[in-house]
């Protein structure tokens, strides 16, 4: 066989094989990988770089190799998800670098870790001083996370007390001027709906780059043609807008009216629709 | 403007609300908003009927109506 067939066939094959391999080890971040997963990564590219160029010229002793490589590190994966022991000896456990606001110095030493790098790793996590960390550890794959100290940590609407409208997760219904079936039929909506949405805000349908349904069922648009200005839905402020309006109506009807029963009437009225302006402002305004 | 007509513009904004409140009772995907907005709308209902007795006595008082 001519040389040049021999490397052209080994490459491909090689190329398909080892595609197959890596898909098989599985979806792992390469920035987030224990060291030994990366050796074997390594290794594995080295032998299929080897093979396919003929440095390694028997190619089923070769591929026994390669095979080992690739296969061994999954199944140590899958005997780990059942034995602690064994996950522990193969990818290490973590280390913790602070605790309770102190420097765990002598972790830092066995991980040969300075205190410049340390810092240097909480400055990635936006933290610029120490004493604002209650707890840090160094995860096996050698990432560095950080509990702050709770008067650090970023508000939330709990902290705040403050009652927020529970969201799910956004659907895209339209990319690039095509509607997308499956996530409008998971909303419960069809096409019709959506063609009167579009006609509603009179834009066309070739015309939309992306539309997203949240999950108050209020479609945001974004155009091929930004020169075209489109209202964003406010329906929802606007109910709120509109019983604050009829709140205040009630409110005047019952100082102007000389009837009694009515006067109470208008007055229980707005009583109810003040609670239900409470009752629904997460809902209507955040 | 007579104290009927400005109670019916009231009672038609009610109306509104009503409509856009059952709207997105029905399109929340949301189990706790929607039940949310399904008691706002037995609220404003009530409100409704109140304000629609209201406008028929108010009729009754004003004999411009009865034409």
């Amino acid at each position: 066989m001519q040389m040049w067939l021999e490397i052209l066939l080994r490459t491909i094959s090689m190329f398909i094989l080892t595609l197959v391999l890596v898909r098989l080890m599985g979806k792992r971040n390469i920035s987030r990988m224990t060291p030994f997963n990366l050796v074997s990564y390594v290794v594995i590219a080295i032998i299929a770089a080897l093979i396919s160029v003929n440095v390694i010229t028997n190619i089923a002793f070769g591929v026994i190799s390669l095979a080992v490589w690739a296969l061994v590190p999954v199944v140590l994966d899958l005997l780990s998800l059942k034995s602690k022991w064994l996950h522990d000896l193969i990818s290490g456990r973590e280390t913790v670098l602070i605790k309770h606001g102190k420097i765990m110095e002598d972790n830092l030493h066995q991980l040969k870790l300075t205190g410049e790098e340390l810092l240097r790793e909480l400055r990635h996590k936006d933290i610029f001083s120490f004493s604002d960390v209650e707890f840090a550890v160094m995860e096996t794959t050698g990432e560095i996370n950080v509990f702050p100290k709770s008067d650090k940590k970023p508000v939330t609407a709990h902290d705040l007390n403050r009652k927020v409208s529970p969201l799910t997760e956004p659907q895209t219904v339209i990319l690039d001027g095509n509607i997308l079936n499956e996530p409008l039929a998971s909303l419960g909506l069809n096409r019709e709906w959506l063609r009167l949405q579009l006609e509603n805000t009179g834009v066309s349908l070739d015309n939309v780059f992306i539309g997203q349904v949240d999950s108050f069922g209020d479609l945001y648009l974004d155009l091929f043609d930004d020169s075209i200005v489109l209202p964003q839905p406010r329906v929802r402020e606007m109910i709120y807008a509109n019983i604050e309006k009829c709140h205040a109506s009630l409110m005047t009807f019952a100082l102007e009216t000389k009837n009694k029963d009515a006067k109470s009437m208008y007055i229980r009225n707005a009583k109810k629709l003040r609670q239900l302006l409470e009752k629904l402002e997460p809902y209507l305004l955040r | 403007m007579t104290v009927a007509s400005q109670v019916k513009q009231t009672l038609a904004g009610m109306k509104g609300v009503q409509g856009s409140l059952r709207v997105y009772s029905a399109q929340t995907r949301d189990e706790e908003s929607r039940k949310a907005f399904n008691e706002a709308l037995t609220v404003t209902k009530e409100v409704i009927i109140d304000l629609e007795d209201r406008i028929r006595e108010l009729e009754f008082e004003e004999p411009q109506y009865k034409k």
